[in-house]
């Protein structure tokens, strides 16, 4: 089920980020394959966070490489990142409440027929397209009309991951997006991280502070601590306690510099 | 536990709705039904004067001239933006144009023509709308105080034009008639639909005292708005530019990050607000032959209650080109009808459409709120 095989889609390599004087990342490598979901944990401030941003384009790193398909890549802008398949689904899911489902999920990028903007937009194509696409990751939506502010949490996530995709995305960046959700919400998202992940072509980045979720649906875990990878390693080869452990920095543990086995 | 059967799919939740049911949850039709009540009113207390064809003719250029500026305002209101300098603009552009034609054009360039005494004031317009747009979207300063800047500025250099240039009066007036026979200047100051009034005349209706026919057609603005309004309308809720203009106003940080031209969108919707005051402008200074310095005076206020009294969401991201087309209406008619009605003191129309606008607002607010009050 782990497809360690091959190339990992994307490749980082000794990932340094200083703000100033502060090292807020030091030297963060990590692995991540399509069809895979990678968990990255760790508390408070651990660079989690910051990690993601260098990945998507938003920060440059200090020093460092990022490989996309094996190929040295580097992002300056958030849209060289887009356009390399690196999607990124933040926090306020970069949606308009007051527009429809259809209208957010083309946002920008409208398919029309026409001179450039005041061509008619292709209404009835657009509305059919959202909706099949919404239907792979799992999510029915009955009206592409409705109007996004009226759909659930849930629902908003997944429409949002949607659009990452069928707008490309190789590899998609969910950073906590469970976090803000009541109980059923929460299992809504972790459903369609599963559907994307048996499309089998698409890494998913999952962050999380929640280790039952993380357990549920990740392939490959890494747990980030002051900045510094403190342990990785693959689902099978981590205990019930360990993933505990290691997301609260692993304070307690002395031994557990070691890197988990069997990757 | 409590499961539910697996069989249940989402389209089970979404009740069949009848096109009636679909048709009244519309946001236009609180409009709707305001202009509706009060066409119904008019038809009661005083029909006779306002359904003949004077009456049509009178209210109908009213609401036209209105709704011209309320459709920039509503589109740039959908954008989140306000332009309450369309007034002086509508001032500046009448004075441009009026001294043109009596003094010739600027700069040397010789004798006016209506034509072009009219594109060399819509280029100054555009710019003066394209330097108000740049100002809002590179400051970051919010629309409301720099237009409030420009209400000032372009009213006072109107002033100042006047003055200097038009031996120190602020008005033009005696202007030849120049709808007669330029073409052009009968497009913004002549009659449309003579047809329809010739044709009202043909059945008896539209018969004086004299048994000769008494109204010969529609102010040409009424013309420009309802083409203005179809355009806009297309453009709004079909085309790519109409999307970008909704997710600009709504959010534009979550717009920018999908790729629409935030800036782009507004600078081009503030020039559109100053396109519309010049062309309410073109209409009143070729239909009149005259230019006031005060002209358009208070015009920006009523095209932004006419925008808001039609459904568009003060915060923008929400409303449309049927709304303020019925917004519109019921100013205009509001405006103009009452003083056909002796028993009403004229000026109690500003107490009803206050009154209208407050509705009309807390309405806006509630379905802005059914819509993003939901997580
Ligand atoms: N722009 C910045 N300038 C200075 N310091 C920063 C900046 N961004 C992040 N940091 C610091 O880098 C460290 C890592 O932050 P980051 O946001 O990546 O944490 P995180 O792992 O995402 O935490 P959380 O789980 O709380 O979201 C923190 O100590 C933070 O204060
Ligand atoms: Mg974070």
């Amino acid at each position: 089920m782990v497809s360690a095989s091959g190339t990992p889609l994307v490749r980082l390599e000794n990932i340094v980020k200083k703000f100033g004087p502060f090292t807020a990342l030091n030297g963060v490598s990590m692995d991540v394959y399509p069809g895979e979901v990678h968990a990255l944990l760790g508390d408070n401030g651990a660079g989690k966070s910051t990690l993601i941003k260098i990945l998507a384009g938003v920060y440059q790193p200090t020093s460092g490489q990022i490989h996309v398909e094996g190929n040295p890549v580097n992002f300056r802008t958030p849209r060289d990142a887009t356009r390399a398949g690196v999607g990124t689904v933040y926090q306020d899911l970069a949606l308009n409440q007051l527009m429809s489902v259809t209208r957010n999920f083309f946002m920008g990028r409208e398919i029309y027929s026409g001179p450039a903007p005041i061509g008619i937009m292709k209404m009835d194509e657009m509305d059919r397209i959202t909706h099949d696409e919404m239907i792979k990751i799992g999510i029915d939506i009955s009206d592409p009309g409705q109007a996004v502010g009226t759909m659930s949490g849930g629902q908003r996530q997944t429409l949002a991951i949607a659009r990452a995709i069928y707008f490309g995305a190789k590899v998609l960046i969910l950073d906590e997006p469970t976090s803000a959700l009541g109980q059923r919400q929460q299992m809504e998202v972790l459903k369609t991280i599963k559907r994307v992940r048996a499309l089998g072509t698409i890494a998913i980045i999952f962050i999380t502070h929640n280790e039952v979720h993380s357990k549920l649906v990740a392939d490959r875990f890494t747990f980030l601590s002051l900045g510094e990878v403190i342990g990785s390693g693959v689902r099978e080869g981590l205990a019930g306690d360990d993933i505990r452990r290691l997301m609260a920095g692993g304070a307690e543990m002395a031994d557990l510099e070691m890197e988990l086995a069997t990757i | 536990m409590n499961q539910n059967s697996p069989k249940r799919t989402e389209s089970d939740r979404r009740a069949k709705e009848s096109r009636f049911g679909r048709l009244i949850r519309r946001p236009e039709i609180g409009a709707f039904s305001g202009m509706v009540v009060i066409l119904v009113f008019l038809a009661v207390v005083a029909g006779d004067v306002v359904y003949n064809p004077l009456g049509i003719k009178n209210n109908l250029s009213i609401i036209g001239q209105l709704g011209i500026i309320a459709i920039g305002a509503c589109l740039l209101m959908i954008a989140g933006e306000f332009d309450l300098s369309i007034g002086s603009m509508i001032g500046f552009a009448g004075m441009s144009m009026a001294m043109m034609m009596k003094w010739g054009l600027p700069f040397g360039l010789g004798e006016a023509t209506p034509l072009t005494a009219f594109l060399l004031t819509m280029i100054m317009t555009l710019g003066i709308g394209c330097l108000i747009g740049n100002i809002v979207v590179r400051s970051g300063l919010s629309s409301f105080i720099v237009t409030l800047a420009f209400l000032f500025i372009l009213r006072g250099l109107t002033e100042v034009c006047f003055r200097e240039f038009n031996e120190g009066s602020t008005q033009i007036s005696g202007l030849p008639d120049f709808k007669q026979d330029d073409f052009f200047a009968y497009l913004f100051g002549g009659e449309a639909f003579k047809w329809v009034f010739s044709l009202f005349y043909e059945i008896g209706w539209n018969v004086n005292r004299r048994g000769e026919q008494w109204v010969t057609g529609l102010d040409a603005r009424v013309a420009w708005w309802m083409v203005l309004a179809m355009v806009t309308y297309i453009v709004l809720s079909r085309t790519q530019l109409g999307n970008w203009i909704y997710a600009t106003g709504d959010n534009k940080e979550s717009a920018r990050a999908n790729g629409v031209p935030v800036r782009q969108v507004k600078i081009g919707l503030f020039m559109f607000t100053a396109f519309c005051a010049t062309l309410f402008a073109a209409c009143q200074v070729f239909d009149t032959n005259t230019a006031d310095a005060a002209k358009g005076n208070l015009k920006e206020l009523e095209a932004i209650a006419a925008a808001v009294v039609g459904g568009t969401v003060m915060t923008g991201g929400f409303g449309s080109i049927l709304g303020v087309i019925f917004g519109a209406v019921i100013f205009g008619l509001v405006q103009n009808s009452v003083f056909y009605i002796s028993w009403i003191d004229g000026s109690y129309y500003r107490v009803f459409l206050g009154t209208v606008l407050l509705i009309a607002a807390f309405g806006n607010e509630n379905i802005r709120k059914r819509i993003t009050g939901g997580i």
